[in-house]
Protein backbone atom coordinates (compact mmCIF):
# COMPACT_ATOMS: atom_id res chain seq x y z
CA UNK A 1 0.00 0.00 0.00
CA UNK A 2 1.23 3.53 -1.03
CA UNK A 3 0.51 6.31 1.29
CA UNK A 4 -3.00 8.74 0.27
CA UNK A 5 -1.96 10.71 -2.70
CA UNK A 6 -4.19 13.63 -2.35
CA UNK A 7 -3.86 14.40 -6.27
CA UNK A 8 -5.71 11.38 -7.14
CA UNK A 9 -9.00 12.48 -6.01
CA UNK A 10 -8.31 16.51 -7.51
CA UNK A 11 -9.78 15.18 -11.06
CA UNK A 12 -6.65 16.19 -12.13
CA UNK A 13 -4.38 12.89 -12.25
CA UNK A 14 -2.79 11.67 -15.15
CA UNK A 15 -3.64 8.61 -17.32
CA UNK A 16 0.00 8.13 -17.59
CA UNK A 17 -0.36 6.41 -13.94
CA UNK A 18 -2.48 3.46 -15.60
CA UNK A 19 -0.43 0.69 -18.24
CA UNK A 20 0.19 2.29 -21.43
CA UNK A 21 -3.06 2.34 -23.41
CA UNK A 22 -5.29 1.06 -20.48
CA UNK A 23 -7.84 3.90 -20.55
CA UNK A 24 -8.69 6.28 -23.67
CA UNK A 25 -9.99 9.58 -22.34
CA UNK A 26 -10.95 12.17 -24.85
CA UNK A 27 -11.10 16.12 -23.80
CA UNK A 28 -12.69 17.68 -20.79
CA UNK A 29 -13.30 14.71 -18.23
CA UNK A 30 -13.51 14.63 -14.79
CA UNK A 31 -12.18 11.70 -13.62
CA UNK A 32 -12.24 12.05 -9.71
CA UNK A 33 -10.72 9.18 -8.51
CA UNK A 34 -7.73 7.08 -9.21
CA UNK A 35 -9.22 4.16 -7.62
CA UNK A 36 -12.32 3.73 -10.20
CA UNK A 37 -9.68 2.72 -12.93
CA UNK A 38 -7.70 0.31 -10.62
CA UNK A 39 -9.85 -2.81 -11.39
CA UNK A 40 -9.10 -3.33 -15.02
CA UNK A 41 -7.76 -6.39 -15.61
CA UNK A 42 -8.49 -6.48 -19.47
CA UNK A 43 -5.70 -7.31 -21.66
CA UNK A 44 -7.25 -5.67 -23.95
CA UNK A 45 -5.75 -2.60 -25.45
CA UNK A 46 -7.67 0.52 -24.88
CA UNK A 47 -9.63 -1.56 -22.29
CA UNK A 48 -11.91 1.78 -21.53
CA UNK A 49 -12.55 4.65 -23.92
CA UNK A 50 -14.32 7.53 -22.56
CA UNK A 51 -15.73 10.00 -25.06
CA UNK A 52 -15.20 13.68 -24.71
CA UNK A 53 -16.35 15.52 -21.46
CA UNK A 54 -16.96 12.29 -19.22
CA UNK A 55 -17.63 13.18 -15.87
CA UNK A 56 -16.67 10.32 -13.45
CA UNK A 57 -16.98 10.20 -10.22
CA UNK A 58 -16.52 9.42 -6.53
CA UNK A 59 -17.63 5.63 -6.27
CA UNK A 60 -17.50 4.69 -9.94
CA UNK A 61 -15.90 1.30 -10.23
CA UNK A 62 -14.84 -0.08 -13.92
CA UNK A 63 -14.32 -4.05 -13.01
CA UNK A 64 -13.19 -4.97 -16.56
CA UNK A 65 -11.91 -9.52 -16.38
CA UNK A 66 -9.41 -10.08 -19.10
CA UNK A 67 -11.25 -10.32 -21.62
CA UNK A 68 -13.69 -7.13 -21.47
CA UNK A 69 -13.95 -4.26 -23.08
CA UNK A 70 -16.07 -0.76 -22.19
CA UNK A 71 -16.79 2.28 -24.67
CA UNK A 72 -18.61 5.28 -22.81
CA UNK A 73 -20.19 7.77 -24.86
CA UNK A 74 -19.40 11.77 -24.92
CA UNK A 75 -20.76 14.01 -21.79
CA UNK A 76 -21.83 11.10 -20.09
CA UNK A 77 -22.59 11.25 -16.35
CA UNK A 78 -21.22 8.73 -13.72
CA UNK A 79 -22.22 9.78 -10.88
CA UNK A 80 -21.40 5.80 -9.24
CA UNK A 81 -22.16 3.18 -11.04
CA UNK A 82 -20.09 -0.55 -10.55
CA UNK A 83 -19.24 -2.16 -13.69
CA UNK A 84 -18.55 -5.78 -13.81
CA UNK A 85 -17.45 -6.34 -17.65
CA UNK A 86 -15.90 -9.90 -18.75
CA UNK A 87 -16.80 -9.36 -22.53
CA UNK A 88 -18.61 -5.32 -23.68
CA UNK A 89 -20.78 -2.99 -21.99
CA UNK A 90 -21.29 0.19 -23.96
CA UNK A 91 -23.15 3.40 -23.16
CA UNK A 92 -24.13 5.86 -25.56
CA UNK A 93 -23.69 10.08 -25.15
CA UNK A 94 -25.17 12.05 -23.35
CA UNK A 95 -26.57 9.27 -20.58
CA UNK A 96 -26.85 9.42 -17.13
CA UNK A 97 -26.00 6.94 -14.20
CA UNK A 98 -26.66 7.85 -10.79
CA UNK A 99 -25.30 6.89 -7.42
CA UNK A 100 -24.97 3.44 -6.49
CA UNK A 101 -26.05 1.68 -10.41
CA UNK A 102 -24.36 -1.65 -11.02
CA UNK A 103 -24.09 -3.16 -14.83
CA UNK A 104 -22.79 -6.61 -15.24
CA UNK A 105 -22.56 -8.26 -18.50
CA UNK A 106 -22.03 -11.58 -16.34
CA UNK A 107 -22.45 -13.26 -13.92
CA UNK A 108 -18.70 -12.89 -12.38
CA UNK A 109 -19.00 -16.08 -10.88
CA UNK A 110 -20.25 -19.92 -13.14
CA UNK A 111 -23.10 -21.21 -12.16
CA UNK A 112 -21.85 -24.90 -11.97
CA UNK A 113 -21.26 -25.79 -8.27
CA UNK A 114 -17.25 -27.44 -8.99
CA UNK A 115 -16.34 -24.32 -11.61
CA UNK A 116 -17.75 -21.94 -8.74
CA UNK A 117 -15.83 -23.98 -6.29
CA UNK A 118 -12.61 -23.54 -8.65
CA UNK A 119 -13.03 -20.27 -9.35
CA UNK A 120 -13.16 -18.84 -5.43
CA UNK A 121 -9.62 -20.71 -5.34
CA UNK A 122 -8.53 -18.96 -8.81
CA UNK A 123 -9.74 -15.30 -7.49
CA UNK A 124 -8.32 -15.47 -3.87
CA UNK A 125 -5.15 -14.19 -2.51
CA UNK A 126 -3.12 -16.91 -3.04
CA UNK A 127 -4.71 -18.23 -6.12
CA UNK A 128 -3.74 -18.80 -9.96
CA UNK A 129 -5.91 -15.95 -10.91
CA UNK A 130 -6.62 -18.30 -14.21
CA UNK A 131 -10.28 -18.15 -14.21
CA UNK A 132 -12.94 -20.87 -15.83
CA UNK A 133 -14.46 -19.68 -18.59
CA UNK A 134 -17.67 -17.09 -17.68
CA UNK A 135 -20.84 -16.95 -19.30
CA UNK A 136 -21.04 -13.36 -20.62
CA UNK A 137 -23.25 -11.48 -23.11
CA UNK A 138 -22.92 -7.66 -23.94
CA UNK A 139 -24.81 -4.86 -22.39
CA UNK A 140 -25.59 -1.86 -24.04
CA UNK A 141 -27.15 1.14 -23.20
CA UNK A 142 -28.61 3.60 -25.41
CA UNK A 143 -27.81 7.52 -25.52
CA UNK A 144 -29.67 9.81 -23.49
CA UNK A 145 -30.72 7.60 -20.53
CA UNK A 146 -31.60 7.86 -17.01
CA UNK A 147 -30.03 5.43 -14.93
CA UNK A 148 -31.63 5.86 -11.75
CA UNK A 149 -30.33 5.32 -8.29
CA UNK A 150 -29.61 1.95 -7.14
CA UNK A 151 -30.73 0.59 -10.11
CA UNK A 152 -28.84 -2.86 -11.25
CA UNK A 153 -28.88 -3.87 -15.07
CA UNK A 154 -27.90 -7.69 -15.68
CA UNK A 155 -26.46 -9.18 -18.72
CA UNK A 156 -27.40 -9.72 -21.85
CA UNK A 157 -29.50 -6.35 -21.46
CA UNK A 158 -30.11 -3.67 -24.40
CA UNK A 159 -31.51 -0.12 -22.82
CA UNK A 160 -32.78 1.89 -25.99
CA UNK A 161 -32.11 5.67 -26.18
CA UNK A 162 -33.55 7.97 -24.59
CA UNK A 163 -35.01 5.10 -21.86
CA UNK A 164 -35.55 6.10 -18.21
CA UNK A 165 -34.72 3.21 -15.25
CA UNK A 166 -36.15 4.39 -12.62
CA UNK A 167 -34.53 3.83 -9.27
CA UNK A 168 -33.64 0.34 -7.22
CA UNK A 169 -34.84 -1.05 -10.82
CA UNK A 170 -33.49 -4.42 -11.25
CA UNK A 171 -33.69 -4.95 -15.37
CA UNK A 172 -33.10 -8.29 -16.42
CA UNK A 173 -34.74 -7.92 -19.96
CA UNK A 174 -34.50 -5.33 -22.98
CA UNK A 175 -36.04 -1.95 -22.65
CA UNK A 176 -37.57 -0.52 -25.80
CA UNK A 177 -36.34 3.15 -26.39
CA UNK A 178 -37.85 6.39 -24.52
CA UNK A 179 -39.65 3.60 -22.36
CA UNK A 180 -39.43 3.68 -18.39
CA UNK A 181 -38.97 0.50 -16.62
CA UNK A 182 -39.10 0.41 -12.82
CA UNK A 183 -39.53 -2.56 -10.15
CA UNK A 184 -37.78 -5.79 -8.89
CA UNK A 185 -38.28 -7.95 -11.63
CA UNK A 186 -38.22 -4.44 -13.67
CA UNK A 187 -41.26 -3.90 -15.97
CA UNK A 188 -42.49 -1.47 -18.38
CA UNK A 189 -44.20 1.26 -16.97
CA UNK A 190 -44.66 3.57 -19.66
CA UNK A 191 -43.87 2.02 -22.88
CA UNK B 1 -10.54 26.73 8.20
CA UNK B 2 -11.50 24.24 10.60
CA UNK B 3 -9.99 20.30 10.05
CA UNK B 4 -10.44 17.50 11.43
CA UNK B 5 -7.74 16.07 13.81
CA UNK B 6 -8.44 12.26 12.63
CA UNK B 7 -8.42 13.29 8.59
CA UNK B 8 -7.18 11.19 5.92
CA UNK B 9 -8.15 13.59 3.46
CA UNK B 10 -6.91 17.05 3.08
CA UNK B 11 -9.83 18.94 3.28
CA UNK B 12 -11.32 21.32 5.75
CA UNK B 13 -15.26 21.71 7.16
CA UNK B 14 -17.17 24.22 5.19
CA UNK B 15 -17.87 27.32 7.04
CA UNK B 16 -21.71 26.45 6.99
CA UNK B 17 -21.52 23.34 8.28
CA UNK B 18 -21.99 22.96 12.27
CA UNK B 19 -21.11 19.48 13.65
CA UNK B 20 -22.65 18.78 17.16
CA UNK B 21 -20.63 17.95 20.09
CA UNK B 22 -19.72 14.46 21.15
CA UNK B 23 -19.97 12.77 17.97
CA UNK B 24 -18.17 10.98 15.45
CA UNK B 25 -17.57 12.58 11.35
CA UNK B 26 -15.30 10.56 9.42
CA UNK B 27 -13.65 12.77 6.49
CA UNK B 28 -13.96 16.12 5.18
CA UNK B 29 -13.98 13.76 2.27
CA UNK B 30 -17.90 13.94 2.91
CA UNK B 31 -17.84 17.53 1.44
CA UNK B 32 -16.18 16.63 -1.94
CA UNK B 33 -19.29 18.04 -3.85
CA UNK B 34 -20.73 20.01 -0.92
CA UNK B 35 -21.48 23.42 -2.39
CA UNK B 36 -24.18 24.65 -0.26
CA UNK B 37 -24.11 28.89 0.29
CA UNK B 38 -27.34 28.65 2.72
CA UNK B 39 -26.43 30.55 6.38
CA UNK B 40 -26.95 26.85 7.60
CA UNK B 41 -26.14 24.18 5.09
CA UNK B 42 -25.50 21.41 7.53
CA UNK B 43 -26.54 20.53 10.94
CA UNK B 44 -25.67 17.79 12.52
CA UNK B 45 -26.89 17.48 16.63
CA UNK B 46 -24.87 15.95 19.59
CA UNK B 47 -23.55 12.42 19.84
CA UNK B 48 -23.96 11.30 15.72
CA UNK B 49 -21.76 9.28 14.30
CA UNK B 50 -20.92 9.92 10.35
CA UNK B 51 -19.06 6.95 9.64
CA UNK B 52 -17.23 6.43 6.22
CA UNK B 53 -18.98 7.14 2.82
CA UNK B 54 -21.23 9.33 4.10
CA UNK B 55 -21.53 12.09 1.47
CA UNK B 56 -23.06 15.47 1.55
CA UNK B 57 -23.69 16.52 -2.49
CA UNK B 58 -25.54 19.43 -1.60
CA UNK B 59 -26.23 22.13 -4.34
CA UNK B 60 -26.08 25.82 -3.45
CA UNK B 61 -29.58 26.07 -2.15
CA UNK B 62 -29.33 22.47 -0.22
CA UNK B 63 -29.78 21.86 3.49
CA UNK B 64 -29.59 18.76 5.60
CA UNK B 65 -30.25 18.80 9.44
CA UNK B 66 -29.48 15.90 11.15
CA UNK B 67 -30.88 15.19 14.92
CA UNK B 68 -28.66 14.29 17.76
CA UNK B 69 -27.63 10.79 18.62
CA UNK B 70 -28.18 9.91 14.93
CA UNK B 71 -25.79 7.33 13.17
CA UNK B 72 -25.40 7.36 9.49
CA UNK B 73 -23.02 4.49 8.25
CA UNK B 74 -22.31 5.56 4.58
CA UNK B 75 -25.79 7.17 2.89
CA UNK B 76 -25.32 9.49 -0.03
CA UNK B 77 -27.40 12.89 0.56
CA UNK B 78 -28.01 14.63 -2.76
CA UNK B 79 -30.69 17.75 -2.57
CA UNK B 80 -30.45 21.33 -3.43
CA UNK B 81 -33.56 21.29 -0.84
CA UNK B 82 -33.82 20.66 2.45
CA UNK B 83 -33.42 17.30 3.78
CA UNK B 84 -34.15 16.75 7.90
CA UNK B 85 -33.94 14.05 10.40
CA UNK B 86 -34.81 13.23 13.50
CA UNK B 87 -33.52 12.32 16.61
CA UNK B 88 -31.71 8.92 16.67
CA UNK B 89 -31.91 7.93 13.31
CA UNK B 90 -30.50 4.87 11.61
CA UNK B 91 -29.47 5.40 8.28
CA UNK B 92 -27.42 2.32 6.89
CA UNK B 93 -25.33 2.05 3.90
CA UNK B 94 -25.95 2.10 -0.11
CA UNK B 95 -28.96 4.79 0.99
CA UNK B 96 -29.32 7.56 -1.09
CA UNK B 97 -31.83 10.27 -0.26
CA UNK B 98 -32.40 12.52 -3.00
CA UNK B 99 -34.23 15.12 -5.04
CA UNK B 100 -34.29 12.97 -8.28
CA UNK B 101 -34.58 9.15 -9.36
CA UNK B 102 -31.57 10.38 -11.76
CA UNK B 103 -29.61 12.29 -9.22
CA UNK B 104 -25.99 13.23 -9.81
CA UNK B 105 -23.53 15.96 -7.57
CA UNK B 106 -24.34 19.13 -7.99
CA UNK B 107 -23.06 21.53 -10.92
CA UNK B 108 -24.48 24.68 -10.51
CA UNK B 109 -22.33 26.90 -7.63
CA UNK B 110 -24.67 30.03 -7.29
CA UNK B 111 -27.54 29.98 -4.95
CA UNK B 112 -30.92 30.87 -6.57
CA UNK B 113 -33.33 30.90 -3.23
CA UNK B 114 -33.21 34.12 -1.04
CA UNK B 115 -31.07 32.86 2.47
CA UNK B 116 -33.89 34.34 4.49
CA UNK B 117 -36.70 32.23 3.02
CA UNK B 118 -36.67 28.43 4.17
CA UNK B 119 -36.50 25.71 1.54
CA UNK B 120 -38.90 23.03 0.58
CA UNK B 121 -38.30 20.02 3.24
CA UNK B 122 -38.71 17.24 0.34
CA UNK B 123 -37.81 14.15 2.64
CA UNK B 124 -37.82 13.92 6.43
CA UNK B 125 -37.18 11.04 9.07
CA UNK B 126 -39.36 11.74 12.42
CA UNK B 127 -37.47 10.23 15.69
CA UNK B 128 -36.40 6.98 15.88
CA UNK B 129 -36.68 5.97 12.09
CA UNK B 130 -34.40 2.73 10.52
CA UNK B 131 -33.76 2.56 6.95
CA UNK B 132 -31.91 -0.58 5.66
CA UNK B 133 -29.27 -0.94 3.14
CA UNK B 134 -29.59 0.36 -0.24
CA UNK B 135 -33.04 1.80 0.69
CA UNK B 136 -33.42 5.08 -1.79
CA UNK B 137 -35.56 8.01 -0.42
CA UNK B 138 -36.66 10.41 -3.16
CA UNK B 139 -38.56 13.83 -2.68
CA UNK B 140 -41.55 13.19 -1.11
CA UNK B 141 -40.66 10.25 1.21
CA UNK B 142 -41.70 11.90 4.53
CA UNK B 143 -41.32 8.98 7.32
CA UNK B 144 -43.18 9.61 10.31
CA UNK B 145 -41.83 8.62 14.27
CA UNK B 146 -40.20 5.03 14.49
CA UNK B 147 -40.78 3.79 10.29
CA UNK B 148 -38.55 1.17 9.43
CA UNK B 149 -37.84 1.02 5.73
CA UNK B 150 -36.43 -2.55 4.47
CA UNK B 151 -33.27 -3.07 2.46
CA UNK B 152 -33.55 -1.98 -1.08
CA UNK B 153 -36.70 -0.39 -0.49
CA UNK B 154 -37.62 2.79 -3.25
CA UNK B 155 -39.74 5.14 -1.20
CA UNK B 156 -41.07 8.33 -2.50
CA UNK B 157 -44.19 8.78 -0.17
CA UNK B 158 -45.07 9.83 3.26
CA UNK B 159 -45.30 7.09 5.67
CA UNK B 160 -46.88 6.99 8.70
CA UNK B 161 -45.89 6.68 12.48
CA UNK B 162 -44.24 3.02 13.33
CA UNK B 163 -44.86 1.65 9.91
CA UNK B 164 -43.03 -0.90 8.13
CA UNK B 165 -42.68 -0.27 4.37
CA UNK B 166 -40.58 -3.06 2.09
CA UNK B 167 -39.90 -3.90 -1.36
CA UNK B 168 -39.62 -1.83 -5.18
CA UNK B 169 -42.80 -0.88 -5.58
CA UNK B 170 -42.57 -0.23 -1.63
CA UNK B 171 -45.66 -1.24 0.27
CA UNK B 172 -46.61 -0.67 3.83
CA UNK B 173 -46.89 -4.14 5.97
CA UNK B 174 -49.75 -4.54 7.73
CA UNK B 175 -49.13 -5.60 10.96
CA UNK B 176 -45.83 -4.90 11.37
CA UNK B 177 -44.05 -2.76 13.22
CA UNK B 178 -45.93 -0.35 15.98
CA UNK B 179 -48.09 1.21 13.30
Amino acid sequence: MTAFDASTVTGGWSLDRLPPGLVQAGVGCELERLESFERIKSTARPALVLGDRVAVYTWTGFGIDAGGRMEVGDDCVLVGPQFLCGDRITIGPRSVLSYNVSVADCDFHPHDPAARALDAEAISPAGSGVRPTLDTAPVHIGADCRIGIGAVILKGVTIGDGATVAAGTVVTGDVPAGATVAGNPGRIVHP
Amino acid sequence: MTTLEHDWFPGTVPDNVEIGPDGWFHSTFAFRHYRSRRPRGLVIGANCGIYIGTLFDLGPDGEVEIGPTSTCTGPIFATNNRIELGERCLVSALVVLADEPCATPPVADEPTAPPSEPRPVVISMGDDCWVGMGATLLAGAHLGAGVIVGAGTVVDFAVPDGAVVVGNPARILPGKGTA
